[in-house]
């Protein structure tokens, strides 16, 4: 399936990259495909367009704060996490998709 | 017919011991009666006892008269006008705020943690100090000493007058054998107490009219001026009390010899002495390098005591609660005057914390030590000397141990404030002598002195001037002052046989003065000559650049002269005309303003042009931010404070010259001091020290729990002087890790946070010899702690990036695994350069 992700943290230094790092990882591992966004320090980084939004089955916001630019995600399934979990078990996201 | 004067007290702390003494010092050298009026309180005193003036009780802005009358009054009157206008306002002892303890005691994790007991007091000399607590005690008359029943009154009194005059001649003695300072002022304040009227009067009277004995006389004259002091509403009063116990004790002892000599405290060990007060003499009667610490119950924040143990570094807590009981004598504590307690019933943690606490501070000293040796130099090997500015010879031992190359501003106007007359040739060339001698063959700039204006000095008699400031002062008074100035340069001239002493005339402004001042030292010189004196014919002469027609005849100057230093405080104040002290304008005192970096440039290359040594003096060189900027200018020299010397060098062998010099045409090029800012703040970020390094890197690190590790990886920051302010890291380092552990699973931890007290962006890496709970994710025991702190103004760097990519990496297990069989800081820093791309 064709997946797309928020990753941002509070500080933004640390785990907004490690999640978006496990998502692409447990993603490969489980044979979908995944395009992750981080808004972290350095802004919004490897941004999800409007058409990589329109193609995706699922967005994925593991986030610990508001999502910029929320409304891109409105009239798609949505599922949301803390940042926590996609690092501590991604496994159990994917098996909710 | 008797003269009035009246004024209103201009001293926000009224007139206390120490103006007072300066008023009975003035008052005492004329026959005329000198009295005192409070019109506030209606009490009178007579201006010549100094515990008579001190009772008048005078508060800030109270209506006060002095009325003079007696033969020699106008001459009094003129000296007491001048006292009243020029020197009384500058009375007040120049003390560091100090914040009273209040609120929520915030203890860093580590040591709350510990169990050992704190108690709480007011930091007023900062330090770290460990050792035993041994208890003093303060004034008191002991047992074998009858108190009443004299039958020869006139015998007993003898006693006391003998004793009184030994114990002047002995304050004088020590006052003289202590040098200039913070322990010869208080000898000479506890001498006027000593001779004062009043005093005497009352012990004497005490005999005659009570049949007491010498000992019972002081004991009333102890209880009595302690009881008018101690009930002052003047907090500076209240803290002279330990003064009049001391003076009382001394006299007690010059009476009745070693039989009334106070158990003085012997120190055996390192020790931290507690006392409900502790009374100056008692203080300096201390083996110094035993004393450790110092912890009172009373004495506030000004008294002599706590003056004394500032100015030996001694760090001190005052206002302890609950020091007289809760514990015996001998046991061991920590004094943490930086935090403001006293830490008892230490336990294992607590010693440990402390143990952590000296290694960073050791750790700090033996870094700014390293550069300290050094030459100053870029990175790129231009030398660029860092020199010391002082104004006392104790100051310029400070400075070369701190690894000054020279001393750059010698300011000597502090040999003529708060006395009664000028320093003689003799002790002008003592002092000047010896700095010359600490150099021990660095270059010594000499300013010749800078007072009147805005630094009275009452026995010139200067008249007082609407805007001293732009007024008479310097080189200005220097024709009128000749014999003066003569005195000084003859000094200086003498003193140059040592060694290389370059003399420098501070408020240049037109080549005249120049040409004076010149005349004056040819003169000098030929005397010496003639008298066959020995001096260095050669001595450089210099002039300090402070006043703005001085840069627009630097050419002219140059062929006068040898070389100059730049005086940016004033030069800065009278080229933006701001008062920086007045917060109306403060702002406006901007070094970064174009305007004046346009004018630091042309000094520097008109100097360059002319061949001429250029050094800097002012406080803007003192700060590690602007040294880019001044390391453009390529100075030869830059004159700071002592303290400020090793972060100096060590911040220059980070610069490159190169980069500094197009940082600097850049900032000429702008048009406001915010966009030279930015630029400064933007080379800062660009040129600041890389984000790893194997300095960063410990692979056995001895932390026993988490708060332990994070402790130790902050210090670490600290030692390397990446930050000025550890605990505020840690703090936050710990709000953030409150939202959840940063143990992310793996035996990893990546604790961070965005902060300005960080200077550097860095990451610390620490392999734990064993490992500890971290409240991970996977419950495991975390053995690599890898710290993240960035500067929070920082948005998609280099530094991030890196950052970024060390937390996708710290996710794959082949990463970690390498890290965690790689025991070698080298090895570590390579390997992690070389995954992160850096």
């Amino acid at each position: 399936m064709k997946i797309v992700a928020v990753t941002a943290c509070p500080t933004g230094i640390a785990h907004t990259y490690m999640a978006a790092e496990q998502l692409e990882k447990t993603a490969k591992k489980l044979g979908h495909s995944i395009k992750v966004e981080t808004q972290g320090a350095m802004g919004i980084e490897n941004k999800l367009t409007e058409a990589d939004i329109e193609a995706a089955g699922v967005v994925i916001l593991a986030v610990d704060i508001a999502v910029e630019e929320s409304e891109r995600f409105e009239r798609v399934r949505t599922i949301k996490v803390p940042v926590q979990a996609a690092m501590k078990n991604p496994e159990a996201i994917f098996a909710q998709i | 017919m008797p003269l009035d004067l009246s004024f209103s007290c201009p001293l926000p702390n009224g007139v206390h011991a120490r103006p007072a003494s300066a008023l009975e010092e003035v008052a005492r050298t004329f026959t005329a009666d000198v009295v005192l009026l409070n019109q506030r309180t209606g009490r009178s005193a007579n201006a010549k006892s100094i515990l008579s003036i001190v009772g008048a009780d005078i508060r800030f802005s109270d209506p006060c008269l002095l009325k003079i009358n007696g033969t020699d009054e106008d001459r009094a009157m003129a000296a007491l006008g001048s006292f009243i206008r020029n020197t009384l306002p500058r009375q007040e002892a120049a003390l560091p705020a100090i914040a009273i303890a209040d609120g929520e005691l915030r203890l860093p994790p580590c040591l709350g943690k510990s169990g050992a007991v704190f108690r709480r007091g007011t930091s007023v000399v900062p330090g770290i100090a460990q050792g035993k607590l041994i208890r003093a005690s303060s004034f008191n008359v002991p047992d074998g000493l009858a108190l009443d029943g004299v039958e020869d009154v006139a015998a007993e009194q003898k006693r006391v007058e003998n004793a009184l005059e030994e114990l002047i001649t002995w304050y004088g003695q020590r006052a003289v054998a202590a040098g200039k300072g913070v322990e010869s002022e208080l000898l000479i304040a506890h001498r006027s107490l000593a001779r004062d009227d009043e005093f005497r009067k009352s012990i004497l009277d005490a005999i005659q009219l009570n049949r007491r004995t010498a000992a019972g006389a002081i004991a009333d004259a102890e209880a009595r001026f302690t009881t008018l002091f101690a009930t002052s509403e003047n907090v500076m009063l209240r803290e002279r009390v330990l003064d009049i116990k001391d003076v009382c004790g001394q006299l007690l002892q010059k009476v009745y010899g070693s039989a009334a000599a106070n158990r003085s405290l012997v120190l055996a060990e390192d020790s931290i002495v507690v006392a409900d007060s502790l009374t100056p003499c008692q203080f300096l009667a201390l083996d110094c390098r035993l004393l450790k610490g110092l912890v009172l119950a009373e004495a506030g924040t000004t008294s002599h005591t706590v003056i004394l143990a500032r100015s030996f570094g001694i760090p001190t807590l005052v206002g302890v609660e609950k020091i007289s009981n809760g514990f015996g004598d001998t046991i061991e504590a920590v004094l943490d005057a930086d935090l403001g307690v006293l830490v008892t019933s230490l336990t294992d943690m607590a010693r440990r914390y402390y143990a952590m606490e000296r290694e960073r501070l050791d750790g700090r000293q033996f870094v700014l030590r390293h550069f300290g040796e050094k030459p100053a130099a870029t990175q790129d090997g231009h030398p660029l000397e860092i020199a010391a500015n002082i104004a006392t010879l104790d100051e310029a031992n400070r400075a070369f141990a701190a690894g000054a190359e020279g001393i750059g501003l010698f300011r000597t106007e502090m040999l003529y404030l708060d006395r009664v007359s000028a320093p003689d040739e003799a002790e002008q060339y003592e002092v000047y002598h010896r700095v010359i001698e600490a150099a021990d063959g660095c270059p010594a700039i000499i300013r010749t002195m800078d007072i009147g204006g805005d630094k009275p000095v009452g026995y010139l008699n200067l008249p007082s001037e609407h805007n001293p400031f732009l007024g008479y002062r310097a080189v200005r008074i220097y024709p009128e002052l000749e014999t003066l100035f003569r005195t000084q340069i003859r000094a200086l001239v003498r003193a140059s046989a040592q060694g290389p002493l370059r003399l420098m005339v501070p408020m240049i402004a037109t080549v005249e003065e120049v040409r004076w001042v010149k005349k004056v030292v040819a003169e000098e010189q030929a005397r010496c000559a003639a008298e066959s004196i020995s001096f260095d014919p050669a001595m450089e002469i210099g002039a300090m650049i402070e006043v703005p027609s001085a840069v627009f005849i630097l050419n002219e100057l140059s062929g006068e002269l040898d070389f100059f230093s730049i005086g940016s405080n004033d030069l800065l104040q009278y080229f933006m005309a701001v008062d920086r002290a007045n917060s109306r304008v403060a702002k406006l005192y901007n070094p970064l303003q174009p305007g004046f970096l346009r004018l630091l440039k042309q000094i520097a290359d008109t100097a360059r042009a002319k061949n001429k040594w250029i050094g800097f003096c002012g406080e803007m060189g003192g700060q590690k931010r602007y040294l880019p900027l001044l390391a453009g200018l390529r100075l030869n020299e830059l004159s700071v404070s002592a303290p400020a010397i090793g972060g100096l060098k060590a911040e220059l062998a980070q610069l490159n010259l190169k980069d500094c010099e197009e940082l600097l045409e850049d900032a000429l090029q702008r048009t406001t001091a915010t966009e030279v800012a930015e630029l400064l703040d933007d080379f800062s970020v660009r040129h600041s020290a890389p984000l790893l390094g194997e300095d960063l890197i410990v692979v056995d690190a001895d932390a026993a729990t988490k708060e332990e590790a994070i402790k130790r990886a902050v210090d670490l920051l600290y030692v390397h002087g990446r930050t000025e302010q550890p605990r505020v890291l840690e703090e936050a380092i710990w709000e953030r890790e409150a939202n959840y552990s940063t143990g992310f699973g793996h035996g990893f931890a990546i604790p961070h946070c965005k902060n300005a007290a960080i200077q550097a962006n860095s990451l610390v890496l620490l392999k734990l010899r064993q490992p500890v709970a971290w409240n991970s994710s996977d419950d495991k025991p975390v053995s690599v702690v890898i710290l993240l702190v960035i500067r929070d103004f920082d948005g998609a760097t280099e530094h991030m990036k890196i950052i970024s990519t060390l937390a996708r990496q710290i996710m794959h297990e082949d990463f970690r695994a390498s890290i965690e069989q790689t025991n070698d800081a080298a090895a570590l820093c390579a390997l992690l350069k070389n995954r992160l791309n850096c």
